[in-house]
């Protein structure tokens, strides 16, 4: 596989068309202001309709992270961790707390563990469906934006009454969680999701199986199996490719060696795969939910950890809802850590985006780009 | 999962065997976490061999860290392997040491596609060129930055 070239900017195109030789391609900015390209902005060189080169520039919403964690205390980073996706918070929340964990050599309690497991399943639910509403809007379906946004809240109301906050919520913290079960979750949570598995019935009906959908995402966006390894994509985009590759299976962490679920995996590496599948993960994030539920031991939620990086490296990464994501973390013995590297999934999906766009029509950009769930806020940091 | 780590050292060995003086050193952190420190001249070589014969297919990122106390950097790729079930928790971490002065390194892009972005982002926020990449420009800081590259240790926040 080749590094795509970056198109070239749009005064050498202009005077290209000029030229009496040579290929004649437009080049088109899609973005930063969202038009549908997220806080970013894609640059697409076309030939016709024909998409012959897409290179994404991100940086729009970039927050230093990374150096902001290097100046605080490792509690206070917490919300900053969070930020990047807050639809999908406490997966950043929980990957970053592991890193930190595996450096004081702290393991946190069963409970605890199970009561993370909760909330990155219902967090995954959230950000598929806060995908799923965009996606719906993006290819003109209007009632699978509202759909999903609205059964959205079913999960952000219980977040809230799990840990105080709808959506960045700073529940995982060394050593646990930082607030147990409220009284009458369990039922509450299993009614909610009695009612939202009958729902993706109806998504099912409406738009997953809709001719007008399938026509238009089917074999679009075709990312090969050997391509997506090669570059490193990774979680629903990598298992619409064919491999059936998730950490909470290859790397169990917290409680899902325990639990019992399924990896949705499909061959065709196209858009439609990569949109069926979240759909298929909502319904095995439903399955964990009951069985967390229904399996959490009792005891303590929580482990006096202190508050400090002792000197040494550690490695840690969970599966969120776009894939991995992973902490490299340098500690020197004070509390704030020496270095923080954070790797989110759409960081490494971004590489995805110009392979299966390339050879498309401009047209089925909008299907292809967000089958991928890139999240600029994500890939920024 | 067992909890030896026997995988882990069979592949360091495996390394240690075929790059006795390239590899300076050698352990496992933990459990599924074996790291090797790689010369700079050699580490195309080494990288090639972890993809080729180890079933290395992707890096899973790249990370720069700035010892400036040591006047060094340390580039660190963590790859790991798809094609092989049993041992797709490990992630190898290369590293390699570069002095300060001349902060040069060689790029990886073809060996592992997917480290075209990360290399770029340690371009602009160490200030380490990557030989053999064939962008070396700006990923996410702005067009007109003209700072010194920001996750340097010299350059303080605000509030710090």
């Amino acid at each position: 596989m080749t590094v795509p070239e970056k198109p070239a900017p749009l005064a050498a195109v202009e005077s290209s068309r000029t030229a009496d030789s040579g290929p004649q391609t437009l080049t088109v900015s899609v973005g930063p202001q969202h038009s549908g390209s997220g806080h970013m902005r894609l640059i697409i060189e076309l030939d016709g309709d024909i998409i012959v080169n897409a290179a994404p520039d991100p940086g729009y919403v970039h927050r230093g992270i990374e150096k902001i964690c290097e100046v605080r205390n490792i509690i206070k980073s917490i919300p900053v961790i969070e930020r990047p996706a807050i639809i999908d918070s406490s997966n950043l929340n929980h990957a970053y707390i592991r890193a930190i964990e595996e450096l004081q050599g702290v393991e946190a309690p069963v409970r605890s563990q199970y009561l993370r497991c909760l909330l990155n399943e219902m967090n995954r639910i959230m950000s598929h469906l806060y995908w799923l509403s965009i996606f719906g809007v993006f290819l003109g379906h209007t009632t699978m934006f509202m759909w999903p946004l609205g059964d959205r809240e079913l999960f952000i109301d219980l977040a809230e009454k799990l840990t105080g906050a709808r959506i960045t919520h700073s529940y995982i913290v060394p050593g646990g969680v930082r607030r147990d079960l409220p009284q009458g979750f369990a039922d509450e949570a299993i009614k909610r999701i009695a009612y939202f598995e009958k729902r993706l019935v109806e998504y099912d009906k409406i738009f997953f199986n809709n001719p007008i959908f399938t026509s238009r995402a089917k074999g679009v966006g075709v990312l090969p199996r050997s391509e997506a390894i090669a570059i490193g994509a990774t979680g629903p985009t990598l298992r619409g490719s064919g491999v059936d590759a998730d950490l909470r299976k290859d790397e169990p962490y917290a409680a899902y060696s325990k639990l019992d679920f399924g990896i949705p995996t499909r061959k065709e590496g196209d858009s439609f795969s990569r949109a069926i599948i979240r759909e298929e993960e909502m319904l095995e994030s439903c399955k964990l939910i009951k069985q967390i539920l229904k399996d959490i031991p009792a005891g303590p939620i929580r482990r006096k950890a202190p508050i400090v990086v002792p000197r040494g490296e550690a490695y840690s990464r969970v599966e969120s809802a776009r894939g991995e994501c992973s902490f490299y973390m340098v500690g020197e013995g004070g509390d704030k850590p020496y270095r923080v590297r954070f790797i989110t999934a759409s960081f490494r999906n971004m590489s995805a985006i110009p392979v299966l766009l390339k050879g498309g029509h401009m047209a089925d950009m909008p299907t292809a780009w967000w089958s991928v769930d890139y999240w600029p806020v994500e890939a920024d940091r | 999962m067992s909890l030896s780590q026997e995988r882990e050292q069979a592949l360091i060995k495996k390394l240690k065997d075929r790059f006795p003086s390239e590899i300076t050193e050698a352990r496992v952190v933990r459990r599924s976490r074996p790291e090797i420190l790689v010369k700079p001249e050699n580490l195309v070589e080494v990288a090639t061999f972890l993809r080729d014969e180890l079933g290395m297919d992707h890096a899973n990122g790249v990370s720069g860290v700035d010892y400036n106390r040591e006047a060094r950097f340390e580039i660190i790729y963590h790859c790991s392997s798809l094609q092989n079930k049993e041992t797709r928790d490990i992630v190898m971490a290369i590293k390699e040491s570069i002095p300060r002065n001349t902060p040069k390194a060689r790029s990886l892009i073809s060996v592992w596609p997917g480290v075209d972005n990360f290399e770029r982002e340690t371009f602009e926020m160490f200030g380490i060129t990557f030989d053999g990449h064939p962008r070396m420009e700006k990923l996410f800081l702005t067009d007109n930055w003209d700072g010194p590259p920001p996750l340097r240790k010299e350059v303080r926040f605000p509030t710090d």
